[in-house]
């Protein structure tokens, strides 16, 4: 029986196609994997079902009628619950309290609250969900993120046990396992095969090709905002999904490598261990673009983020042309050459309510005093400009607004600010992302000049055509840590993606 | 139409403001001795307040304000008292201001505390030992100094009738610092990224704590300048005489706040903000209207100014 049916969903972000023809068929029962590289379109379909944004064309039928899903209420409403990373739990209340949030608590002389009876009531759902382990009394805030999950989930199930007007149940879990235990996940996929049992459907979004070919029955592969092919699981080989997630691309569209790689090492990293990293060692050349690949919190971005002291300080030894330097804040990091561009552009990268200039001229402040103090804003407009022009801004002057531009003229401007100090070695984390081709093309060619002038690149992307074609090198990260360490030469995507998804290399890899 | 009042519509109130009490008080509203007389009454509210759009720029708040001004007014007294002489006073109380203020910074840049909580807690120290340090009583009398309560009477002539009160003349001076400080130098330039963008403001190299420990530090030093103007004005002090300043303070930024586009505070857009409170002051005063009456709309102002910027953002 067919639960959810979707078709000819369309979906435009200001002129950037995020979802083109899209369709998924979802049966009761069955747990159904949506799968794609960044970018390929999941989230905005998942927001879609979720009311979050509505699509330009296409039909949603939930049991076979026509819905319009204008709001999280309507989702609800119709039957579809989320369950992500980010979970929206009430750290101070009770896991009982925390199922039971927004019903009728259980009661004693109609006013005070039955404590007993709420928890026993909760005891009961969690046991519904062959959950065990967990006790109701408990502050949520207590549990772990996986035994939060599962509490989530129990209280989307009893929305079913009191049949509160909840026609089908669908489940869509968005990445849960991020940040799981391997136990965790394991006591998670239970509970998914419980929900499949008692018809259920279930999508399941993961990067992690193993977890989709244990537990899902079907999957979904969307590229590029459209539906490639829908296949049984059983069957399937781990190369043939890759295959079906990057498509056949060409080299087209990157600019040629200008010089060669230089012998002398630009940046040192040694045994470098943080919370999320575990003996991470490299060197980059002059000249040289390193690429850091790896599943979405392998720890590419931690290891750039730990080496300009984002995070405070780190276990290790850093060292810039084979002088240790010790880098435990940005500032540091700043003043010693290094050049940070961060994954996030309007929450790390931008002050989005000042200019251009101001933006730019962020970590250069020193630079462009006159009397010790006062800022000169004729040299901070200057620089502006002539950054601009190199990065190809597309702006009306250096005083304009940084939120009145385009995410690509945004970037540029985060870009520009990384190269007005002159620094030896650029940190690049997704510089390309919501990017649009042209501006990404532009960064591309900025990259090869400045890796022509000796300067050294480590570029962090989940674009793995970028890492492929741009880099001369690249590290792949699993798990916080350096899984290897491959050249481009002869590499191909197919055969980066399976170093990723840590599936055996194809033999031309 | 909904951006122009959006931008000038504080600016608008505040006219209209002044045309009302023109009408309404024909001979003496809008004269020049009038309008020094206001300039004096609001002298010490401006000083904080200006020195308040510091940490406000931040997207923080100083909330000991009125209890630091309290407080160095009983220093500098209780120094007079010991026959210290009137700059010695003067530097003692400045200083305790100073240090208050980086406590405050410490506090909230160093330890990590919400401003609004870490004030609201020196508040109330910094109250309690200004009641401590005077015993809880006003100091006044002999205690004072000549030289000391001698300056807020002072000023330049300006004509026979006229002058120029040194209190306002003060006041203006501090306005020429903190707009050379937040507008004209790179350590203003880096408070307005941090209240942009506190975050990518630290990932760009900038010394995000370091920063606001200082722009702390200079709210207090504007909280005990306040307080010394108001002990040399009604020439004694008392544990509580500051107390009405920090709310009037945050007021007059708020309302100089929402006459700029992106919503920032502007040291000259607070000086309006504090005009309006002080002219609202000084007229309904002049027309014998109870003073319950100018909090009401003055309250009633503030909410209207933001509601009213509020809207024109939402709209646009």
């Amino acid at each position: 029986m067919t639960l959810l049916s979707i078709r000819g969903l369309d979906k435009s972000f200001a002129g950037a196609r995020a979802l083109s023809g899209a369709s998924l068929e979802v049966r009761a029962g069955e747990v159904h994997a949506l799968m794609g590289e960044n970018g390929a379109g999941k989230s905005t379909l998942i927001k879609v079902l979720a009311g979050v944004v509505k699509p330009d064309a296409g039909t949603v039928e939930i049991d076979g009628e026509s819905v319009t899903i204008a709001s999280p209420a309507d989702a609800l409403r119709l039957g579809l619950r989320f369950i992500h990373q980010e979970l929206s739990v009430v750290p101070h209340l009770s896991v009982a309290e925390n199922i039971f949030l927004g019903r009728d608590y259980p009661r004693r002389w109609g006013v005070m609250i039955d404590w007993d009876g709420l928890n026993r009531a909760a005891s009961a759902v969690l046991a519904g969900l062959g959950v065990d382990h967990i006790r109701p009394a408990r502050k949520m805030a207590r549990l772990t993120v996986g035994d939060q999950m599962l509490v989530k989930i129990a209280t989307a199930f009893q929305d079913i046990s009191l049949g509160d007007g909840a026609p089908a149940l669908l489940y869509v879990m968005d990445e849960p396992t991020a940040a799981l235990s391997a136990e965790e996940s394991r006591r998670l996929f239970a509970v998914i095969r419980r929900l499949r049992e008692a018809g259920a459907g279930i999508i399941y979004v993961s990067h992690r090709l193993d977890e989709v070919m244990e537990l899902a029955d079907r999957l979904t592969v969307l590229r590029d905002g459209a539906t490639v092919a829908t296949r049984d699981i059983a069957g399937l080989q781990k190369l043939e999904v890759i295959e079906l997630m990057i498509g056949r691309r060409f080299a087209e569209g990157y600019p040629p490598r200008l010089a060669p790689v230089s012998a002398e090492v630009a940046l040192g990293v040694e045994h470098l261990s943080t919370a999320y990293l575990q003996d991470v060692s490299f060197d980059v050349r002059k000249g040289e673009i390193l690429g850091l690949a790896g599943l979405e919190g392998a720890g590419q971005s931690e290891v750039i983020r730990a080496i300009v002291g984002a995070d405070g300080g780190h276990d290790g030894a850093v060292s810039l042309a084979g002088r240790p330097v010790r880098i435990d804040e940005p500032v540091s990091a700043w003043q010693k050459g290094l050049a940070f561009l961060p994954r996030e552009r309007r929450q790390e990268g931008l002050v989005s309510s000042a200019s251009i200039a101001g933006n730019v001229s962020l970590p250069h402040l020193d630079d462009l005093v006159r009397f010790g103090l006062v800022l000169d804003r004729a040299a901070e407009a200057e620089q502006a400009v002539e950054l601009g022009r190199q990065v190809k801004l597309k702006a009306k002057g250096p005083r304009q607004k940084v939120r009145e531009l385009s995410g690509g003229n945004q970037q540029k401007v985060v870009f520009a600010r990384a190269i007005a100090g002159k620094p030896e070695v650029l940190l690049l984390d997704e510089p390309t992302r919501g990017v649009d081709v042209g501006a990404r093309f532009d960064i591309h060619a900025l990259l090869r000049q400045l890796t022509a002038e000796g300067k050294a690149v480590v570029l962090a992307s989940s674009d793995l055509p970028e890492l492929v074609y741009m880099a001369d090198r690249v590290i792949v990260f699993r798990d916080g840590k350096v899984a290897t360490i491959v050249s481009t030469e002869g590499l191909d995507q197919a055969g980066l993606a399976a170093l990723c998804f840590g599936a055996p290399a194809a033999p031309s890899a | 139409m909904a951006s122009a009042l959006k931008t000038y519509g504080t600016l608008i109130g505040f006219v209209l403001v002044v045309v009302f009490f023109w009408i309404e008080i024909p001979d003496t509203f809008m004269t020049a001795k009038n309008w020094l007389n206001i300039s004096q009454q609001v002298s010490m509210l401006a000083v904080v307040a200006f020195t308040m759009t510091i940490v406000m720029v931040m997207g923080d708040f100083d909330l000991s304000v009125g209890s630091m001004a309290s407080l160095a007014g009983i220093v500098a007294a209780l120094a007079f008292r010991d026959g210290h002489g009137v700059w010695v006073g003067v530097a003692l109380a400045l200083i305790v201001g100073l240090l208050g203020g980086l406590l405050n910074g410490a506090l909230v840049a160093y330890v990590g505390i919400l401003p609004f909580v870490a004030t609201l807690g020196t508040l109330t120290v910094y109250s309690g030992l200004a009641f401590l340090v005077s015993g809880g009583k006003t100091i006044f009398g002999r205690d004072i100094p000549q030289a000391f309560s001698g300056f807020a009477r002072s000023g330049i002539s300006l004509t026979e009738t006229v002058t120029l009160p040194s209190l306002t003349i003060v006041a203006a001076l501090v306005l020429a610092a903190v707009w050379f400080t937040l507008e004209q130098t790179t350590f203003g330039r880096r408070l307005y990224a941090i209240g942009g963008n506190m975050e990518a403001t630290r990932l760009a190299g900038i010394r995000v704590r370091r920063l606001r420990f200082f722009a702390f530090g200079l709210s207090g030093l504007g909280a005990a300048t306040a307080g010394l103007m108001y002990a040399s004005r009604v020439a004694s002090a008392n544990p509580t005489q500051g107390s009405g300043l920090m709310l009037d303070a945050i007021a007059a930024v708020f309302l100089g706040m929402t006459m700029s586009e992106e919503g920032e505070p502007h040291v000259a857009a607070t000086l309006v903000g504090v005009l309006i409170l002080g002219v609202l002051g000084n007229g309904l005063t002049q027309m014998s209207i109870d003073s319950y009456v100018r909090e009401v709309l003055i309250g009633s102002i503030i909410v209207l100014a933001v509601a009213a910027s509020s809207l024109g953002k939402a709209k646009g």
